[in-house]
């Protein structure tokens, strides 16, 4: 009736689950002190009554001390029997509130973890953070002060009602003659409110992401001295959030005084109907009073239904947000009849006929190749020739579109996606590292994994000697996307990170493209030989001396295949392969050279 | 200094106390007039508030037993009249209230904003991001009703409270003393509960604040949580922090949520206690049963403001844990500044020389230590050496990105710490190791380097480094729009925006360092003679590992043991067969 979209409500109960009962004892202790709170003052109605502005008050006091003794003992113990249960209901309603808030941040975290791609092209950070905590302490608001407020309303409204229709029929209906002008106010509110808090939300989720991205992006700030820029960009989005704020709260004041005006009213309706009553005799004076005390009883709940009403529109807003990316469904899941997996895989792949495209536009076109288990296979191609969404199908980061990719022989989609990522290992182009100890930023894979590990893992990604030298070793944390450390450093964490879960496959996306010469031979010799368990690595890269040693090279343009073959089969022949091995053995040219393919690195 | 990370509070260094109430004064004395024109109207509007009784009394006491019915109708629409009156003062008021609170946390925004720009590097990388972000966006929120609407309610019932008292004591002076007893039994139980109830609200703000950094490190990092299919643990992880925060806060409500009922009771006693002393305890010769009446109204309403204040205070008290870090934030220094007299850097033409540099991120611990070298206007140097040699560093405090330890840093002869930082900038261009895409589009992205930059302009920059290809087979060309971690992009091609957008810049000098590490072989050839247009009339830094890059430098600097192992062109370098000799066969083989 008054948030008039019923789902976030079905919503809110659904994941009340658990605290139900909760959430029910709490209503019902709010609707039970709200009775108390018109029967407290009562005691001490009497005793002024009896004891001191009665005319026989002196003689009342003497009579009947008890009676007053025992008069202030119900006072006193009506208010700390009402004050109690307040306290045991605010604390229920925290419980139900913050357990339903629980429950909703865990599946929500789940959700957004377990996005695809896409999702994240499309949400931004600061859109995500927004929601996840100024939406959900909306929703919080919603439950543990809204409904508790509006069921408290209706409770006292109606009681006062009653109470006043036993008093008096004619007065009574009088009174309620004044809520239609209510309701109508709040309703033709209602209508405007709902705008004006979803234009709010989206201004306060740009601020975030302005914010957001300022911070993150602080050195690119920094290096091209944009903080004025900056300030001015925030500024902007500043001011339209101030001012989309003010808007929708002066969009609530319009409407307010209305609301205000007609509880107040009340008063005047009384003091009319109730004194014209009185005149015709139909009210007497003990009455008016016993109406008088009580009006507030109805003239609060109407004032804070308007109140209310404004809660649940904002609380609307957050919610359609926040059901939104609760029930967003990634596109790449587990197929029902994917059989559990094999612990291990052998680290075989295959591609047959694959095409991939995004939207409209083709990535890769009928690529087909056989990598077995243990080979080493090099990619290479043009910036944007689908080198990082080839390497991204074997995972299942993307779907095929069409064609088949095979892992052990067995398509992806036939794989759960449990082994087939706990197989295959990647160390990403864009280094990210948690604001954590190196050790367990290398440990990330298996968090049971001990210290030696980890540092046979370092070892063999180069990275050891650095990190010993850093102040706290391998207990140094590293900030955000590992801030601290140059690229090649970072790119040489990643490697050990990836390396140190055991994968079937591995795969580089120009992990060592900001590793100095010497230590990418380091990196290659431990790839090639010092690994003690099997593996098939996936080599993306742009350097000759990274991929000249791989079994087979790839060559990728435009999303095609368009050379496959060893080193020397590549520079055999005409090609990007060979343009490039030509290109960066131009640097020899200074030494005569013709024989380094045959030779190893080191 | 020790980083932080997502699982660990973080230390607040002040005590509390009042200041930071205090402190934020400063914002709300820049809408003083407003706030003393919206108490004026409370002030009123209570006092209208008074005439509504009264209105009432004289109808039942007079106008009803007399029958008068044309009184009564004029008495209601007095009373209509003054609850309109009422109505409109409590809508002015609220109105100016929401525009104050608004700007006020406008202005704190805006400033928390500014210093953050100001702050260093470090700040940036001893802490996750989410927790900047928070205090930025949601402590700022929370405070804006307590500054405005709070500040106002608090002096209203302040007022309210010795308005009744000044009454009270004129009625009767011993009950007046009655009723003030049960003020020290307050303020006792009070301080008792407000201790407890602080630091259980601090330990909430830590909580929410360690529990939203790791949810935005998960949302950056969410593919490499793929990756690694750690999905269940990290969501274990977060369960961690989000319960710890749930039992922060149910352990915090526990007193909050005291306050009220413990006041409600002390004001019952209270009103039980004035019936006691009055009727039972004092001469009754002395206390007539009119003032007992009046007394015991009077009671309630001195309690009623006493169970405003207390409800306020504990708003202050949970908001309080918010502005507190809102303040330390803004109380973060700048190491990093302009000085004093610094003046803004003219029209350069490119001469950098380093005097005697001794610099390290960390006391005690040098990376470069007395490195001087000079080199001329035009002329370019590559920069050498093992990972984490110093190579990034050296470039950075040109920019003056860290202040020195020791040593000096002319260009064109002046210090650059003796100019405006924004000046000294705005003649490099700095092409990062990290390419950072801002959410907006390809063109906004390149034109960050230069603001007033035409579309042509950005264009002419995309060509110059080889990623006008890929720009303009995209969906909407330079209108497409990309963001932070989207997948629309490849490293490579972060990379060429990011050039693109130093070169848009077109400083004076230039430093690339590691500029090309993502970009394939054949874009790179491509680019090496794109760069080399881009190298004549700037003075050039060169960061590289693939060596093909630099060959043509003019001078390559070795960079090793804190300092410069060799310096000499190639050919130089090659002849003296030491460290680069080594490096440069190492590449061939």
């Amino acid at each position: 009736m008054i948030c008039n979209k019923a789902f976030p409500l079905q919503w809110l109960w659904k994941n009340l689950k658990g605290y139900r009962s909760s959430y029910i004892i709490a209503l019902v202790l709010s609707v039970l002190c709200n009775v108390l709170y018109t029967v407290v003052p009562y005691f001490q109605t009497e005793i002024i009554d009896t004891f001191i502005s009665n005319e026989k008050a002196t003689e009342n006091l003497a009579l009947h001390r008890d009676r007053f003794l025992w008069l202030i003992a119900a006072m006193i113990g009506f208010t700390f029997l009402r004050t109690a249960m307040q306290y045991a209901c605010n604390m229920y309603y925290e419980k139900a509130s913050q357990g339903m808030i629980f429950k909703v941040r865990t599946h929500l975290f789940r959700r957004i973890e377990n996005q695809d791609m896409a999702f994240y092209d499309h949400y931004r950070t600061g859109d995500l953070m927004t929601r996840l905590t100024g939406d959900l302490d909306m929703v919080r608001h919603m439950v543990s002060w809204v409904i508790k407020g509006i069921v408290e309303s209706i409770a006292l409204f109606t009681a006062s009602m009653v109470f006043f229709f036993t008093i008096d029929w004619r007065t009574g209906l009088c009174i309620l003659a004044i809520t239609p002008f209510i309701f109508i106010i709040t309703r033709l509110f209602s209508k405007k409110a709902g705008p004006a808090y979803r234009t709010l939300r989206e201004k306060q989720s740009a601020l975030n992401t302005a914010a957001q991205e300022n911070i993150s992006g602080n050195r690119v700030v920094k290096a091209f001295a944009r903080e004025d820029f900056e300030i001015e960009k925030f500024h902007a989005h500043d001011v339209q959030c101030r001012d989309a704020n003010i808007a929708a709260s002066m969009n609530w004041l319009q409407y307010q005084p209305w609301i205000d005006f007609f509880a107040g009213a009340l008063s005047v309706v009384l003091l009319l109907c109730g004194g014209w009553f009185m005149i015709r005799q139909h009210l007497t004076m003990g009455q008016y009073v016993a109406i008088s005390g009580l009006l507030w009883a109805v003239s609060n709940p109407m004032r804070n239904l308007g109140h209310y009403v404004n809660d649940c529109n904002r609380f609307m807003a957050s919610a359609s947000k926040i059901i939104e990316i609760y029930y967003a469904a990634p596109m790449i899941v587990d197929r029902t009849d994917a059989p559990e997996g094999e612990a291990h895989l052998r680290g075989e792949v295959e591609f047959s006929h694959v095409s991939f495209s995004i939207g409209d536009k083709a990535i890769l076109r009928d690529v087909s190749f056989h990598i077995l288990p243990g080979q080493t296979v090099a990619i290479m191609g043009a910036t944007g020739s689908g080198k990082t969404s080839l390497v991204n199908l074997i995972p299942r980061f993307f779907d095929a579109t069409e064609g088949e990719v095979l892992v052990d022989g067995k398509n992806v989609r036939l794989h759960r996606l449990e082994s087939l990522r706990k197989n295959i290992s990647i160390a990403t182009q864009d280094v990210l590292l948690y604001s954590d100890t190196i050790d367990s930023n290398i440990a990330f894979g298996d968090s049971s994994m001990d210290e030696e590990y980890v540092k046979r893992c370092a070892k063999l990604s180069a990275a050891d000697a650095f990190i010993e030298q850093l102040p706290d070793g391998y207990d140094t944390i590293v900030g955000e996307r590992g801030v601290g450390l140059s690229g090649g450093q970072k790119q040489r964490i990643s490697l050990a990170r990836a390396l140190a879960v055991r994968p079937a496959v591995l795969i580089l996306d120009d992990t060592t493209s900001a590793v100095d010469m010497e230590t990418e031979a380091h990196i290659q010799h431990s790839l090639n030989d010092a690994l003690d368990f099997p593996c098939t690595k996936i080599i993306i890269a742009q350097r000759i001396s990274s991929t000249k040693n791989a079994d087979q090279i790839i060559i990728l343009e435009d999303g095609v295949v368009a050379d496959i073959g060893t080193h020397e089969e590549l520079i055999s022949r005409d090609g990007y392969y060979r343009e490039i091995y030509e290109l960066q053995s131009g640097i020899h040219c200074a030494q005569e050279n013709g024989k380094e393919a045959s030779h190893d690195a080191q | 200094m020790t980083r932080n990370k997502y699982d660990v509070d973080e230390v607040l260094e002040t005590p509390f106390d009042f200041t930071h109430l205090k402190r934020s004064f400063v914002y709300i004395q820049r809408y003083s007039g407003k706030m003393l024109l919206a108490l004026l109207l409370s002030v009123v509007s209570a006092i209208a508030g008074l005439i509504g009784p009264l209105i009432t009394r004289h109808a039942l006491d007079v106008t009803i037993p007399e029958k008068n019915g044309r009184q009564l109708i004029l008495l209601a629409l007095l009373l209509l009249l003054c609850t309109g009156f009422s109505v409109v003062l409590s809508t002015i008021r609220s109105r100016i209230l929401t525009v104050v609170g608004q700007h006020i946390i406008f202005d704190i925004r805006e400033d928390l904003f500014a210093h953050l720009q100001k702050l260093p590097f470090s700040y940036y990388d001893d802490r996750p991001h989410g927790k900047i972000l928070i205090r930025v966006i949601n402590y700022v929120n929370s405070v804006s009703d307590m500054l405005s609407n709070g500040i106002i309610n608090f002096v209203m019932e302040i007022l309210n409270m010795v308005f009744i008292l000044v009454f009270m004591l004129i009625v009767d002076v011993r009950l007046t003393l009655v009723a003030l007893s049960g003020l020290p039994l307050f303020m006792l139980v009070m301080f008792s509960i407000k201790k407890h109830q602080r630091r259980a609200w601090q330990d909430v703000s830590n909580k929410s604040s360690n529990m939203n950094a790791y949810l935005q490190e998960n949302i950056v990092g969410a593919r490499i949580t793929q990756v690694f299919h750690r999905e269940e643990e990290n969501a274990e992880i977060y369960d961690r922090l989000n319960e710890r925060y749930r039992k922060s806060w149910m352990h915090a409500v526990v007193f909050s949520n005291l306050v009220w009922p413990v006041t409600d009771n002390i004001s019952t006693l209270v009103r039980a206690a004035l019936f006691i002393v009055g009727l039972l305890v004092l001469d009754p010769a002395t206390v007539s049963l009119g003032v007992l009446a009046a007394m015991t109204g009077y009671a309630s309403c001195f309690w009623q403001p006493i169970m405003n204040l207390s409800n306020i205070m504990n708003n202050f008290i949970n908001n309080i844990a918010y502005l507190e870090r809102i303040f330390e934030t803004l109380d973060e220094p700048v190491t990093v500044e302009d000085d004093p007299d610094a003046k803004p850097m003219g029209d350069i033409i490119g001469q950098v020389s380093f005097r005697d540099v001794t610099f390290g991120y960390e006391e005690n611990v040098p990376v470069l230590e007395h490195i001087s070298f000079d080199v001329g206007a035009g002329q370019s140097v590559a920069l050498v050496g093992a990972t984490g040699a110093g190579k990034s560093t050296i470039v950075s405090l040109l920019s003056r990105f860290y202040n020195l330890n020791d040593g000096a840093i002319l260009i064109d002869g002046t210090d650059i710490s003796t100019v405006t930082l924004r000046s000294l900038r705005s003649h490099m261009g700095i092409m990062l190791q990290d390419s950072f895409i801002f959410s907006g589009t390809i063109m906004d992205n390149i034109r960050y380097g230069k603001l007033d930059a035409t579309d042509e302009e950005v264009i002419a920059a995309a060509k110059t480094v080889y990623a006008d290809g890929f720009i303009s087979e995209m969906e909407d060309g330079y209108y497409t729009q990309v963001n932070e971690r989207g997948s629309k992009l490849s490293g490579g091609e972060k990379q060429l925006i990011s050039f693109a957008r130093t070169v848009l810049s077109d400083p004076k000098i230039l430093i690339l360092d590691e500029a090309t590490s993502s970009i394939d072989a054949r874009t790179e050839a491509l680019l090496q003679k794109g760069i080399a247009g881009l190298l004549k009339g700037r003075t050039s830094f060169i960061i590289a590992h693939r060596l093909s890059t630099i060959r043509n430098c003019d001078r390559i600097m070795y960079i090793g043991e804190k300092g410069i192992l060799e310096s000499g062109s190639h050919e130089e370098l090659m002849a003296k067969k030491g460290w680069y000799y080594q490096l440069y066969t190492s590449q061939s083989t």
